[in-house]
C-alpha cells in the first residue's frame, strides 16, 4: 500500500484535485487505483463489476473532492470509503449469491503476524493483534464483513449461526477492538 | 431519540464503517451524519481503525480503459446543459426532429448558430454529422471553456454487436482517429478543440470492429460525416 511519505504526497495530489487540476487527478489515479481495484475485486470477485465500481468511484472522487476533510483521516482511507460502499451496494444487488462464496483462505493471512516495519505495517500489526484476541467465529464474521462485504444474512449462512447471534458477535467484536486499539 | 445514546451511536458508526448497515438504515445514517459533525468523527475514527485490513487486498493494475472512462466521465462536467437563451436550435430534440432535411440546410443552420448572437460562454454546435440521406445523426458541441468538443448521437443509432463507431478528423492528410463514439446519447466523446482547428476539417464516423480500427485508419464504411463550421479558436 502507500507508505507514509506516500501519504503526504497523496494529500498534496488531493489538494490539486480540489483545485480542479487534471494532472493531479491523473497522478492520484495512478498511485491509488491498483490498491482500490484489489479491494473492489476482493469484495465483488468479478472483474467487470469491479471495473465499473472503480470507474464510478473515481468519478465521484472528482465530483466530491471538496468534501474531503484532511483533519478526519488519510486520503487513502477516504478513497477506500468512497469505493467500498459502492462495491458493497453492487454486491447486494446481485441476483446469484452462490458464485461469490469462494474460498476465503487468505483470511488466515490476516491474522498472521505482520513483519512490515513501517507505520502502516505497525497499524496492521496492532489490528491483527487485537483481532487475534477475539474468538474464532466472531473474528471470522468481522473479517468476512469488512474485507469481503458480507451482509449479516450472508454471515449467518456462512457461519451457520442465527442472524441475531451474528449481529451481536459483530457488535461485541467492535467494542473489544476499540478498547484494544485505543487502550 | 435513540441516536442520542453515545454507546449506540458509536456502534452504528462502526457498523456503518464496516458496510453492514442495510441500504435504508445506511441512507438514514448518512442524513444524520451530514448534520452531526461528532457522528461523522466517530465514523472517521472507525474507518481509520479498520483501514489496515484494506492493505491485505493484493493490488491489481486495472485496465487502462478504466482511466479513459474516468477521464471522459469527469471532463463531461465542464459541459453544462444548453442555457435557455441558447434556445431551440441547440436542443437535441430539435435535431432529432430534423430527420429528412438536406445536409446543406443543416450546414446553414450550424453557421447561423455559430455566428449568431448569444451568450459567448454557452455551448455551441460546431458540426452536424449526417448520414447519406442528409439526416443528422451526431452533433459536435463546444463546451463552456472551449477546450473540448463533445460528440454524441442526437438519438440512439443502431450498431451491430461486436462493432464500434469510431470518430475521425479529416483535414487533407490521412484521417486522424479521435476515439470511439457511443451509439447512444448521453455519453459524449470529448475531443480537444485543438484537433479540429484546421480550416475545412471534416468529422467522420466509420463502422469498425469492436474497440476500434486495428490499423489506425478507417477500415469500415464512413456512415456519418459533417464539416466543422464554427471558428474554434
Amino acid at each position: 500500500m502507500v507508505s507514509d511519505a506516500g501519504a503526504d504526497e497523496l494529500q498534496e495530489l488531493m489538494r490539486g484535485v480540489v483545485r480542479r487540476e487534471r494532472a493531479a487527478f491523473a497522478a492520484l489515479y495512478d498511485r491509488t487505483a491498483p490498491q482500490l481495484f484489489g479491494i473492489a475485486l476482493r469484495i465483488l470477485r468479478q472483474r467487470e463489476e469491479a471495473e465499473d465500481v472503480l470507474q464510478e468511484a473515481f468519478v465521484a472522487v472528482w465530483d466530491r473532492a471538496a468534501s474531503f476533510d484532511p483533519g478526519r483521516g488519510s486520503v487513502m482511507t477516504w478513497l477506500v470509503t468512497v469505493l467500498r460502499h459502492r462495491a458493497i451496494d453492487r454486491r447486494r444487488r446481485r441476483a446469484h449469491l452462490e458464485d461469490r462464496l469462494g474460498s476465503e483462505e487468505d483470511l488466515l493471512a490476516l491474522t498472521a503476524a505482520a513483519t512490515d516495519a513501517s507505520d502502516r505495517g505497525a497499524s496492521l500489526a496492532a489490528l491483527q493483534k487485537c483481532l487475534g484476541e477475539l474468538d474464532e467465529q466472531p473474528r471470522r464474521a468481522v473479517l468476512l464483513a469488512y474485507a469481503y462485504g458480507y451482509t449479516h444474512e450472508e454471515l449467518a449462512g456462512r457461519l451457520t449461526t442465527p442472524i441475531g447471534t451474528v449481529k451481536s458477535w459483530v457488535r461485541r467484536s467492535l467494542e473489544r477492538l476499540k478498547r484494544c486499539l485505543d487502550g | 431519540m435513540k441516536y442520542r445514546d453515545p454507546k449506540l451511536r458509536d456502534l452504528l458508526a462502526g457498523e456503518y464503517a464496516m458496510g453492514l448497515l442495510p441500504p435504508r438504515a445506511r441512507a438514514r445514517f448518512e442524513r444524520l451524519m451530514a448534520g452531526d459533525a461528532e457522528l461523522a468523527r466517530l465514523v472517521a475514527d472507525w474507518q481509520e481503525r479498520l483501514a489496515p485490513i484494506d492493505q491485505t487486498a493484493p493490488p491489481v493494475a486495472p485496465p487502462r480503459r478504466i482511466w479513459r472512462a474516468v477521464e471522459q466521465g469527469t471532463l463531461q462536467r465542464s459541459f453544462p446543459a444548453p442555457t435557455r437563451s441558447a434556445g431551440l436550435l441547440q436542443s437535441l430534440a430539435f435535431w432529432r426532429g430534423f430527420a429528412g432535411a438536406a445536409a446543406a440546410v443543416a450546414t446553414a443552420l450550424v453557421l447561423f448558430i455559430a455566428m449568431g448572437p448569444g451568450p459567448a460562454r454557452a455551448p455551441t454546435v460546431v458540426a452536424v454529422l449526417a448520414d447519406s440521406t442528409g439526416t443528422p445523426a451526431f452533433i459536435a458541441t463546444r463546451g463552456e471553456r472551449g477546450e473540448e468538443v463533445a460528440v454524441a448521437p442526437v438519438r440512439s443509432q443502431s450498431l451491430e454487436a461486436q462493432k464500434s463507431f469510431e470518430l475521425w478528423a479529416i483535414a487533407g492528410g490521412p484521417p486522424k482517429p479521435l476515439g470511439l463514439v457511443s451509439a447512444r446519447p448521453g455519453k459524449p466523446l470529448l475531443v480537444p478543440a485543438s484537433a479540429l482547428t484546421t480550416a475545412g476539417t471534416v468529422l467522420a464516423v466509420s463502422l469498425e470492429p469492436e474497440g476500434g480500427s486495428p490499423t489506425g485508419l478507417p477500415t469500415g464504411p464512413v456512415l456519418f460525416q459533417g464539416k466543422v463550421l464554427a471558428e474554434l479558436n
